[in-house]
């Protein structure tokens, strides 16, 4: 469904992503994991052309086989909104404040298919059922600040889907929603991937969220994809040292009988913070807080491909296959 | 021995629009104690009133019934000096350091702040070192602006100034959610070993059921500015009694690292 290769981001001259390689199968769900300034949302966005005119963006991301970075501003708007859908984090201020949920679900109905009229309100309710709203003959009159948090995002949803494309692209979807309505909204995401057989690139700071909803997952860091594979791969068996201190620093949860032991315990920390654009080291990313760090990580790791291709790019890796 | 003692204690702010019953209220009938020297958690949704209520325990808010006691006294009877006491012992810890910090003061000067106004007094440098290398930062950050340092620094900030007029209380109000994961760890490792080396009451309010259990020996479970649950917390985390609990707890371990059994869908 998309195949990234040799993606790079160039902005002030300074290369703030390389992504060398990085697929999404059709049907599977994908998920960008990594803090702040790791460089995920703005890989999304550069897959989605959503990129200010000042970054460089060059090598292949081929959606159903065209090349999205090669497409000008009218192809991809072709392709945009309606076989790629979008979500983002805020949905109150992804929302028009000022028009009513009819209106923000049907202009996306409009713009991207060849409904009219009437069918175009028959299709507004469809939407607005599929993603779970209560009583949508209503609500489609009603304002985004009437509604909670929750049922903006599942609007948000129903736009992004409304004609039915066949990738969505969730960015950090659920960060701004309480735990209780996060649940809801990814399962709600799950079963209209499932039902749709739609493929969802979701990026999250979250590995938790990540691997209740996706498939696979690639730890982004400095702009660079540290470890990728399976959810399970990644999570239970980390290779690259930058996901084993990430997982180790997760305050987690304790299972029912471990309360005890879990209590006062301090975490496994990484020492220092993210750095800022253009003030990563060279070579590997991740080696000025790095508590393995070597010689050799000074230059870029060459990636090793194992089992179901868990792929990773460290040259003291941890754990085994 | 109780510092906080809370007897069906009601909120609400300006202006609400009161009606039947407890309608309009933001905090309703809420009865607790908080023990010298313990760690307490407070948890619920956004909306249910948790920082609301930590602002009415350190006397920032004031409750329109009932009691909050603190160290024994009424906290609407402190006046003067009093006052000054009062705020000076219970001192909160905001969530975001960037915008709870004046960015047009240096660190040193933000720093200073607490202590000239509930103290009456000016710290040298020496002072306020000694007082930054306890949340491990260093002079170079004193003649430095907020927007020079990282979010988890300026959370260190936030801490070493709550902390340099020697509270008894420290409240926290959800301190590391606004910073990434590898940074949150290094925060809530030093909120552990400073509580346990000054010896202070912790109050914290957070929305991470996994950073309760690990840092609050009690936790108050709040919905619609009630209390719908409380106790120890790993008594109310195995054997949530009520529902509401229970399906935060399930939230909570569904987006965990842990592979869940439950289908999706």
């Amino acid at each position: 469904m998309l195949e990234i290769r040799d993606l790079r981001v160039h902005i002030d001259g300074h290369e703030i992503i390389h992504i060398d390689e990085l697929d999404l199968p059709p049907g599977a769900r994908l998920g960008l994991v990594g803090e702040s300034g790791s460089g995920k949302t703005m890989t999304a966005k550069a897959i989605a052309g959503l990129l200010p005119a000042e970054a460089k963006v060059s090598g292949t991301v081929r959606f159903d086989g065209n090349d999205l970075l090669a497409l000008n501003d009218a192809q991809f708007a072709r392709i945009r909104g309606k076989r790629i859908g979008f979500v983002f984090q805020d949905p109150a201020r992804s929302l028009n404040p000022m028009m009513r949920i009819g209106r923000q679900v049907s202009e996306a109905i409009r713009l991207h298919t060849d409904l009219k009229g009437r069918a175009i309100t028959d299709k507004v309710v469809e939407l607005l059922t599929q993603v779970q709203l209560p009583d949508p003959a209503s609500l489609v009159r009603r304002y985004p600040h009437q509604l909670s948090g929750g049922q903006q995002q599942r609007v948000m949803i129903a736009a992004a889907i409304a004609a039915d494309p066949e990738l969505l692209i969730a960015d950090e979807p659920t960060t701004a929603l309480d735990v209780t309505v996060q649940a809801e909204i990814l399962r709600l995401l799950i079963s209209l991937s499932e039902e749709r057989q739609m493929s969802v690139l979701f990026v999250s700071h979250d590995l938790g969220v990540i691997r209740y909803v996706c498939d696979r997952v690639a730890v982004i860091y400095g702009g660079h994809v540290a470890e990728t594979g399976s959810v399970d791969d990644v999570i239970d068996r980390p290779r690259h040292r930058y996901t084993s201190a990430l997982l180790a620093a997760n305050p987690g949860m304790p299972k029912d009988d471990d309360f005890a032991a879990f209590m006062g315990q301090r975490l496994h920390t990484i020492p220092g913070s993210v750095p800022a654009v253009g003030r990563f080291p060279s070579g590997c990313r991740f080696r000025n807080r790095c508590g393995h760090a070597s010689a050799a990580c000074a230059s870029i790791p060459s990636p090793v491909t194992g089992a179901d291709g868990h792929r990773y790019s460290c040259w003291n890796p941890g754990g085994e296959d | 021995m109780a510092i906080v003692d809370i007897d069906d204690m009601y909120f609400h702010y300006p202006r609400a629009a009161l009606g039947e019953g407890d309608e309009g209220w933001t905090l309703r009938g809420i009865s607790f104690e908080v023990t010298a020297g313990s760690t307490l958690g407070i948890v619920g949704e956004s909306g249910s009133g948790k920082s609301t209520l930590i602002r009415v325990m350190c006397g920032l808010l004031r409750h329109q019934r009932g009691t909050v006691r603190f160290e024994g006294q009424e906290i609407g009877e402190f006046r003067g000096k009093g006052a000054n006491e009062l705020r000076r012992k219970n001192q909160i810890v905001f969530q975001n350091p960037r915008r709870s910090l004046d960015p047009r003061m240096t660190i040193r000067r933000s720093l200073t702040e607490p202590m000239r106004a509930l103290q009456g007094r000016k710290p040298d440098d020496d002072e306020l070192i000694v007082s930054l290398e306890k949340v491990g930062l260093g002079r170079e950050v004193l003649p430095r602006f907020p927007h020079q340092l990282s979010g988890g620094q300026l959370q260190r900030v936030g801490i070493a100034r709550s902390l340099s007029v020697d509270p008894t209380i420290l409240y926290a109000d959800e301190p590391v959610s606004a910073l990434d994961v590898s940074v949150q760890a290094q925060v809530l490792n030093l909120l552990m070993d400073l509580r346990d080396e000054l010896n202070l009451t912790l109050v914290m309010v957070s929305h991470d059921l996994g950073v309760v259990s690990r840092m609050c020996e009690e936790i108050i479970v709040m919905r619609d500015g009630r209390i719908v649950e409380a106790g120890r917390t790993d008594a109310v985390l195995t054997r949530p009694e009520s529902e509401y609990t229970a399906a935060l707890l399930a939230a909570a371990r569904l987006a965990s690292l842990e592979r869940e059994v439950e289908a999706p869908g």
